[in-house]
């Protein structure tokens, strides 16, 4: 696949995980590049994020990107085409203290890409509210939550492990108010294609 | 008594035990305290933040840096660093000597 100065984030995400999973490297998709995906294009990244679970060389993963075009800087993929930028920050796969994430296999053109849920990459935007304070990821976090169906009870149970159940309770708010304005009753999201 | 080096590298360990103490600094206070160079400091905070042990944002011209909070084990970590503080006095006793809490402006130092 050639990546253009036109190729869209999926198409890119696309490429860098049929790559990754050509060369037998297993990767997450997560962050805000996964979190744009979910939120339907209200929300931009440029900045790929991926946790690798299997162990390759960093040769082995130099090679894997570099057969569609990205070479590395530093600890950061980089595309002569495009402007979005691929990053591996070290592991484990996790949002706030839970650790126990099961990724999915995220249908994204003809292709699949592990990522996380929109249940947890809603949880993994919250985190940021909470523990930043970044209202920015709030934001982000009710899109996701807007156009998927996500775990509410599950997401209330880890806030209230990560100490924020009131901050919770405002995401809850900034919900049903975004629900009213766009005048869709609760349980009615569209659910993203996917399958584990 | 020094602390030994179990992240990897004396500054590592020095710089998370000083932010354990302190909630949140910045480069040039951790190396007046810490008394390293601010180049080691940043490079040391450069790799910390890369093991996602802490976590830097811009604050007006400053980047603060803080021990992660979304970092998964975070409590522990806080728990360790802090048995780990209890062997370093002089740090302890060179953040005890800072004033960390609000002034009203124009009030004379």
């Amino acid at each position: 696949m050639t990546l253009t100065a036109r190729s869209s984030l999926e198409v890119v995400v696309e490429a860098v995980g049929a790559a990754l999973e050509r060369a037998g490297i297993r990767a997450v998709l997560v962050g805000g590049a996964c979190a744009a995906i979910y939120a339907g294009g209200a929300y931009m990244s440029e900045d790929l994020d991926l946790i690798i679970q299997s162990a390759p060389s960093q040769r082995q993963l130099d090679d894997a990107m570099a057969e569609i075009g990205f070479t590395r800087r530093a600890s950061q993929y980089f595309h002569d085409k495009t402007d979005f930028f691929v990053e591996f920050p070290r592991g484990p796969l996790a949002i706030g203290r839970d650790v126990r994430i099961e990724p999915i296999r995220l249908k994204i053109g003809r292709g699949r890409v592990l990522a996380i849920s929109p249940t947890d990459s809603c949880r993994d935007r919250l985190a940021a509210f909470y523990h930043w304070g970044d209202r920015q990821s709030l934001d982000v976090a009710v899109k996701i939550a807007l156009s998927n169906r996500v775990l509410m009870t599950r997401i209330r149970t880890w806030s209230a492990g990560e100490d924020a159940l009131q901050k919770f309770e405002e995401f809850e708010k900034e919900l049903e108010r975004a629900r009213r304005r766009k005048g869709r009753p609760r349980g009615s999201n569209a659910r993203i294609r996917r399958k584990r | 008594m020094e602390v030994s080096s179990p992240f990897g590298s004396q500054t590592r360990t020095r710089v998370l035990v000083a932010l354990s103490l302190l909630d949140q600094s910045y480069a040039r206070e951790l190396a007046r305290l810490l008394r390293v160079p601010n180049s080691v400091i940043q490079k040391a905070v450069l790799s910390l933040e890369r093991d996602g042990l802490v976590s830097a944002r811009s604050v007006g011209r400053t980047r603060a840096v803080t021990v992660n909070p979304r970092y998964f084990a975070r409590r522990e970590l806080l728990v360790y660093l802090g048995r780990l503080a209890e062997t370093e006095e002089r740090l302890r006793s060179a953040i005890a000597g800072l004033r960390r809490r609000p002034r009203r402006s124009g009030k004379r130092l």
